[in-house]
């Protein structure tokens, strides 16, 4: 079992960058090997989270402008570890932007992600309880004294904290603690065209006022807390409520005693910078080592979780067998890592990439990115994306080809460049090979059949063993095509 | 290996369909006859009425045999303040009866699905009432799940199978696309890794993306693709075998399923213009259904898929529900037209009577209303449409009078046959439409499909109901 002294050679140094951030450039690849204290699991991790950092502000006139300011600052590469963090809690805690339907309420929210992702979860969620975003989409704005609405409370612990089932499959909570959290998220308002959140007093629920909807308790006689309940109360009513909800779903224990919401948001986060379905022993380690349970700090976590086997399994060589891990890259992962590794950087203010067409069209990058499943800003619900295997099917693989296709189209008006990549001298069709596999980061992915067929691909069936790469037809066919079809893999499309 | 394969195709010139992953299975029409467990020449249409429709507001008590109307009045406000009851006379009665037949409760449908009058006028239209599974989950993923599995206690969201998916794994090959789903994505209840399951947004911008300007590499180019999505279709890994056989499927469909749209705009002009005139989503996700039925019906080379899924959304109604106007109508008067429509094209197809179109959602809503809409509930009704369905009202409308109702405000799940209520589970409707349309056995059903719950039969679903009567 590896730990943070694990020593990690340059493949694992860029899995690890890969996975905590985007697949890095050569350029950043080379900044890394100067910049990382030691080649072990621990030098990488914090590397990694020694990155700049940046509260991104992503202002625009409209949502498609704030989504482009976001998507032009995760492509410039500048605060990837940050970058890939807010992806995740984006997911975390999602909200549709176009339902909301605010520019500027938009904005904030994707500031929180990159603030919170810093610091402590109990804090975040503290914090994304009174998101004006989040408070439009959950309906906390339409949750009054006289009709509480439950709607915000039951996603916070469904999605946002504790999860509906334990790890043994035991329910977390039931319809009373639903509705008693929503009492105490009565009345929260919005004013100031919704840059500021308020408790309205005559809109909140006091217990003097219902006084038959009893006590204001969480959690009676289970998971850890004492008959009757534990009470949300203890600082009076009003506006400390909503924090100390939080502060109670942090104390939740689950079946085995241990600490919900931190196996919660872990496993989440494990599945996220790993695989799915990790071994809960994986997940409690990780706990165990970064002391989250106790302190739930998000970097400390981050860190123990770069440090675990886990996080280098599906780093494994070909061949492969039932038992290997593998992790579906996910649109924008793809999407940035592609654009890293081949050198590319998108056009003007929509982020067009050439379509390699004779007319010299564009296609803006969130176009693309929706033909692949994600669009960031817009998850289809609160539930976020559908991970792994649901962002495979033919319609999205699809997607996922034309982007390459455009990406590594050479002629009429597209940016590709593999002069600068490949050693143009290069004749043997296998070292030609293997340096484009290399390039995209999978030279040991593929088996020696499969090897082969890239091969086939690149000589005509055998038929050109020699290969001339400064043949203007060899160069603007085979030599892109050979880069389109290595990215429209199967095997380019996990990690 | 792949050498001699890729040369073989160079010779054999252009790649054709059928060429590229051997012999498929429904590719040869006496496979499906043969085979007495699979649907043959008809058609399975699943509609899903995404994030909750409110069952008590879709099929609705008129009279008050057994306290149903004065429990609607009670948990239903009058409009004006927000209210969402539908009032006397604003209900839209069919001609033919339609009476609860636990309790003789007169019932009405909301005015907005007026359009599926004509269809249950004329014996096509089953409304199986009360439809759930035992202690029900609020949450819309987990219930979702919990349908489009057929796994009633799953307790959370994992990665598996649908119910349609386990069917069609074990009647379809890797090399066979009996089912699509009309989404950038593969529906849940359609997933299966035994057999492909295509996704299809919008046929006319369904094709491999080739080099744009030359194209005297795309044979090259689709061989190698080929090759390689095959080689990792084979892989152990299970990630990348899914992404191996989809890939494969995928460049299949490509060459297969595109020319459909033009097909079907040429030659079914006057009927595109029908759907286009709806406009609306679900009527375009049901014109893409029927672009694909036409070349299924026509013969198209490569196209034999049989099981269709769409979705509407919206129906997650916290707010702003609305009574007999406003979003709950906009939302049932959308698919009422669309499904008629639909109906009358697949008649003139001469397919109506090879179909049935399951229409669901996960959870009805629950009884009291908040101030402007309603939360999430429990059981819920669900429609069964075809040409050969034995139309009329099924299983027990919810028992939801006040004092029924449950500690989270909804009626009362329950498997009890000494209940007058006594409520159906999905599984039996799927089960039936499994066995009388799809033509499974029960064996292999309960043995493949629909495994049963163990527990207390007043709770659970222990003695399977094939036969509900509706077809």
């Amino acid at each position: 079992m590896g730990d943070q002294n694990t020593i990690i050679n340059e493949e694992e140094l860029r899995h690890a960058i890969r996975r905590a951030a985007f697949d890095p450039s050569s350029k950043q690849m080379a900044l890394a090997l100067r910049k990382i204290g030691s080649m072990t699991r621990g030098g990488a991790a914090d590397y990694l989270q020694s990155m700049k950092r940046k509260v991104v502000k992503a202002r625009g006139k409209s949502l498609y402008d704030v989504h482009n300011k976001w998507m032009k600052h995760i492509l410039k590469g500048k605060t990837s570890y940050a970058d890939k963090q807010a992806i995740f809690w984006h997911d975390h805690f999602s909200v549709t932007a176009s339902v909301v339907g605010r520019e500027e309420s938009t904005t904030r929210y994707i500031s929180r992600l990159y603030s919170h992702c810093d610091g402590s979860f109990g804090d975040f969620l503290k914090a994304m309880n009174l998101d004006e975003s989040m408070m439009r989409f959950l309906n906390t704005t339409e949750n009054t004294d006289e009709e509480p609405n439950e709607n915000y409370a039951r996603e916070l612990m469904e999605l946002f904290a504790i999860g509906t089932h334990d790890e043994n499959g035991n329910e977390n909570y039931v319809q009373a603690d639903v509705a008693q959290a929503a009492r105490g998220f009565t009345g929260w308002r919005l004013r100031n065209n919704d840059s500021e959140s308020y408790l309205s007093n005559s809109r909140h629920d006091f217990m003097a006022d219902y006084p038959e909807r009893g006590p204001k308790v969480l959690f009676d006689n289970a998971h850890g807390f004492p008959a009757g309940g534990v009470s949300f109360t203890q600082n009076g009513e009003g506006e400390n409520e909503i924090g100390e909800i939080i502060d109670i779903l942090l104390q939740h224990t689950d079946s085995d005693g241990r600490k919900t919401a931190a196996r919660y948001v872990t496993r989440r986060l494990t599945e996220f910078y790993c695989y799915a379905g990790v071994d809960i022993a994986a997940i409690d380690e990780i706990i165990d080592d970064s002391g989250f349970d106790v302190t739930w700090d998000i970097p400390s976590l981050m860190r123990s979780l770069m440090c675990n086997d886990v996080f280098y399994a599906t780093a494994v060589a070909a061949p492969f067998s039932a038992d290997t891990k593998k992790s579906v890259k996910h649109p924008v992962d793809f999407i940035v890592g592609a654009m890293n590794v081949l050198a590319m950087k998108p056009k003007g203010k929509e982020l067009e990439i050439a379509r390699g067409d004779s007319d010299g069209r564009t296609r803006p990058i969130e176009e693309h990115s929706e033909a692949m499943g994600q669009t960031v800003l817009n998850p289809p619900s609160v539930f976020g994306w559908n991970w792994e295997e649901g962002w495979i099917s033919g319609q999205n693989l699809l997607g996922r080809n034309r982007f390459c296709r455009d990406l590594t189209s050479k002629r009429y008006g597209g940016k590709f460049r593999p002069e600068r990549l490949v050693d143009m001298g290069e004749t043997d069709p296998g070292a030609i090979v293997d340096q484009v596999t290399n390039i995209l980061g999978i030279q040991n992915q593929f088996t020696a059949t499969e090897r082969d067929e890239l091969i086939n691909y690149l000589t005509d069936g055998g038929n050109n063993p020699v290969i001339n790469l400064n043949d203007e037809d060899v160069f603007d066919v085979k030599l892109c095509g050979l880069f389109y079809l290595t990215m429209s893999s199967s095997q380019y499309q996990v990690q | 290996m792949s050498l001699t394969r890729r040369q073989f195709m160079k010779r054999a010139g252009v790649v054709t369909a059928g060429s590229l992953a051997g012999p498929r299975l429904i590719g040869n029409p006496f496979v499906s006859e043969a085979s007495a467990n699979t649907i043959g020449d008809r058609y399975q249409v699943t509609l899903f009425l995404d994030g909750g429709n409110d069952g008590l507001n879709t099929v609705i008590p008129l009279s008050n045999e057994a306290g149903f109307r004065t429990a609607y009045e009670t948990f239903r406000q009058t409009p004006g303040s927000g209210g969402i009851r539908i009032n006397p006379g604003e209900e839209f009665v069919p001609s033919s009866p339609m009476i609860d037949p636990g309790t003789g409760t007169a019932l009405g449908l909301h005015p907005g699905l007026q359009a599926l009058g004509s269809l249950y006028d004329a014996g096509k239209l089953a409304i199986i009432q009360g439809t759930g599974y035992p202690d029900y989950s609020l949450s819309h993923e987990t219930s979702r799940n919990r349908w489009q599995r057929a796994d009633p206690t799953a307790p959370s969201p994992q990665p598996g199978s649908g119910w349609l998916g386990r069917h069609l794994g074990q009647f379809y090959g890797p090399s066979d696309a009996p089912a699509v789903s009309i989404s950038s994505s593969i529906a849940q209840e359609q997933k299966t890794t035994d057999t492909n399951v295509l996704a299809i947004s919008r046929l006319r911008s369904y094709g491999f993306p080739f080099d744009r300007t030359d194209s005297s590499d795309n044979a090259d180019f689709q061989a190698a693709y080929s090759g390689l999505s095959i080689e990792a279709g084979n892989s152990p890994q299970p990630g990348l075998a899914l992404i191996g056989n989809t890939s494969q499927a995928t460049l299949q469909s490509t060459q297969d399923y595109p020319a459909l749209h033009s097909t079907y705009e040429d030659e079914r002009a006057g009927w595109s213009q029908l759907y286009d005139d709806l406009n609306s989503s679900c009527a375009r996700d049901l014109k893409e259904i029927a672009k694909i039925i036409y070349g299924v019906e026509n013969g198209a080379a490569g196209v034999n898929a049989r099981f269709f899924r769409l979705r509407n959304g919206g129906y997650d109604t916290h707010a702003d529900q609305g009574g007999a106007t406003g979003q709950h109508y906009d939302l049932h008067e959308e698919v009422a037209l669309a499904l008629s429509l639909f109906c009358q094209e697949m008649t003139d197809l001469g397919v109506f009577g090879r179909m049935k179109i399951m229409v669901y959602s996960e959870f009805s809503r629950r009884l009291p209303q908040n101030s402007n809409g309603t939360y999430h509930g429990s059981q819920g009704p669900m429609f069964v449409i075809g040409d050969t369905v034995n139309g009329g009202v099924y299983g027990n409308h919810p028992n939801i009078v006040e004092e029924a109702m449950d500690d989270r405000e909804n009626s009362v799940y329950s498997q009890d046959p000494g209940d007058a209520h006594r409520s159906t589970d999905f599984r039996d409707v799927y089960g039936t439409i499994l066995k009388h349309h799809i033509g499974m056995d029960e064996a292999s059903i309960l043995t493949h499909v629909l495994p049963a719950d163990v527990g207390p039969d007043a709770e659970y679903w222990t003695n399977p109901n094939f036969n509900m009567g509706y077809l």
